[in-house]
């Protein structure tokens, strides 16, 4: 995909062709755009032979492993982590490619150093409180060093811990990511990290469902799951305001927050307490077809395809309906395409003035 | 601002370095201190206990001919008190409670953790076998300690208690692993 300057070249030369732009403009234009940033050969070189050599240290030490003491098993870990740790603070402000992902290296040998330590001197653990812990050792880690590496990693270890549900025993603690979303989400925010706000939205969805199987709510109509919905659906609305006020990140949890909210809907549908199926599928189809036609106003291809999938689903699950019968099926379909034209016939409409 | 970013990422690495470190000293401490207990370890299939350098520890206990499952040890999952009393053949389970108190009315020892009893006798025949799990799932070991547990598991007698897992009982309801016994060997956790 060509970048935002060679594109701006090319628009450049036409307009000055074409007699829009003058000539002696086109360097002064083309000097306010920052070159895209890009990965050197040597910074990538070294980088290959970073991650090769800590793959010779890890099997050579798991060539050995038994016939180190536990002791220098241990010392190696620590040594490992604090190494990278300080390499990562060696790189600081200069280097804040490499201090980022040597931060995320330092989170994800400190996880497996959790689990190594339990191993080399058999403490019984809990796997979900080991989780936690690292996920917690990589917010600290994120926010010192200022990693979106790290606070990515430190989602993924919280999510994975809150997994380990005891779906049988005792109830358990609230899913950590309850709190751990909405930080990476600010984090993410006040980095102006893209890939942070996309792992923290996603995040927030997945709390959001693990919330659901935890609180045990039993709610009417699946009632709790449609409310989930509803606060995505809001929560697209803000951030997709934020987006059209110019913020640079916001555009990233709109888009996943349509999926959920969509997805929240589609799944309220069936369960163990369903509300009405045909008006659920209605509702479902009209939903769907706002969404492409919002995806499309607000030219956000992620939206406009969340409505395509939302609207494959509905179709298939009125297919599947066995209940609803063939003619049933037709009528949905029918309401909602003549929705669907008289909407579109009343935005193609021109405005009076 | 360079200089501040260095001593933060530092002093994360060395807080969480010393989080580590602490769990050994404290977890080993607690090792120390706790009440040694001998639970009987039954093999079920040796080949499947072990697997690359570990000891899959299976704590279960065989109940005498017609002797009822220890009150308290249903089938239920929750986690709960487990009352330990010492025998000759290791420490067995009598009971289990909700609590620890309601727990001590039933033996001297108490820890935290699950009891299950499969199969209680309908006559005097008949042995219910009780399953234990207090956290202690593995005993890491070398090569060829693990080999010689797999061929003392091996040859051992249907039925017959010749293994045994060494458990630290902590002040905090905890179990510890300290070593295990099979057969005549006895292998110990240590620094080493």
């Amino acid at each position: 995909m060509a970048d935002y300057r060679s594109r701006l070249e090319k628009d450049l030369d036409r307009w000055i062709a074409d007699g829009l732009v003058p000539s002696t403009s086109r360097e002064p234009i083309l000097a306010g755009v920052a070159e895209p940033r890009r990965l050197e050969a040597s910074a990538a070189l070294a980088a290959v032979g970073g991650l090769l050599l800590g793959a010779a240290v890890i099997a050579f030490a798991a060539a050995n492993w038994n016939g180190i003491p536990r002791l220098g098993r241990f010392g190696l870990i620590l040594g490992l982590f604090l190494s990278v740790c300080g390499a990562a603070s060696w790189a600081g402000e200069r280097r804040p490619l490499a201090r980022n992902v040597l931060l995320l290296v330092a989170a994800l040998i400190y996880a497996a150093a959790i689990g190594l330590t339990g191993q080399i001197f058999d403490i019984a653990g809990n796997p979900r409180s080991a989780l936690h812990a690292a996920g917690l050792a990589a917010i600290l880690l994120a926010v010192a060093g200022r990693s979106c590496g790290a606070a990515i990693a430190a989602l993924a270890l919280l999510a994975l811990g809150d997994w380990k549900f005891d779906f049988i025993g005792e109830r358990g603690s609230p899913p950590w990511l309850l709190l751990g979303a909405p930080l990476g989400l600010g984090l993410g925010w006040a980095w102006r990290s893209k890939p942070l706000m996309h792992a923290a939205s996603l995040a927030t969805a997945v709390a959001a469902l693990l919330s659901l199987i935890w609180l045990k709510t039993n709610a009417p109509l699946n009632l709790d799951g449609f409310g989930f919905a509803l606060i995505f659906a809001l929560l697209a609305g803000a951030v997709r305001h934020l987006d059209g006020r110019g913020d640079p990140v916001a555009g990233v949890a709109y888009g996943w927050w349509v999926w959920a909210a969509l997805g929240f809907f589609a799944a309220s549908g069936f369960g163990p307490h369903p509300p009405e199926a045909l008006l659920h599928r209605a509702l479902w189809l009209a939903v769907a077809g706002g969404v492409i036609a919002l995806g499309l106003h607000d030219r956000r291809n992620v939206v406009t395809a969340a409505g395509v999938a939302a609207m494959a689903g509905a179709i298939a699950a009125i297919l599947g309906d066995l209940g609803l019968g063939l003619m049933t099926a037709a009528a949905v379909f029918a309401v909602v395409a003549l929705a669907a034209l008289v909407g579109g016939f009343a935005l193609r409409r021109p405005v009076r003035r | 601002m360079s200089r501040a970013l260095t001593l933060r990422i530092l002093g994360a690495a060395a807080v969480l370095a010393s989080l580590l470190v602490a769990l050994v000293v404290s977890e080993n401490l607690a090792r120390t201190r706790g009440r040694e207990v001998r639970l009987p370890m039954e093999a079920v299939d040796p080949r499947a206990l072990l697997t690359g350098h570990y000891v899959a520890l299976q704590l279960t206990q065989l109940q005498a001919p017609g002797q009822p499952c220890p009150p308290g040890s249903g089938l239920a999952m929750n986690p709960s008190w487990i009352a330990f009393t010492p025998t000759a053949t290791g420490e067995r389970v009598t009971g289990v409670a909700a609590d620890r108190a309601a727990a001590a009315k039933f033996g001297p020892i108490q820890m935290k953790g699950t009891a299950r009893c499969w199969g209680a006798p309908r006559d005097p025949t008949e042995r219910a076998r009780v399953s234990v799990d207090i956290g202690v799932r593995r005993f890491h070991a070398s090569q060829d300690e693990a080999e010689a547990f797999d061929k003392a598991l091996r040859n051992r007698k249907v039925g017959e208690v010749s293994a045994w897992a060494i458990v630290s009982a902590g002040e905090d309801g905890r179990g510890r692993l300290k070593g295990v016994i099979v057969g005549d060997h006895r292998a110990n956790l240590t620094w080493n």
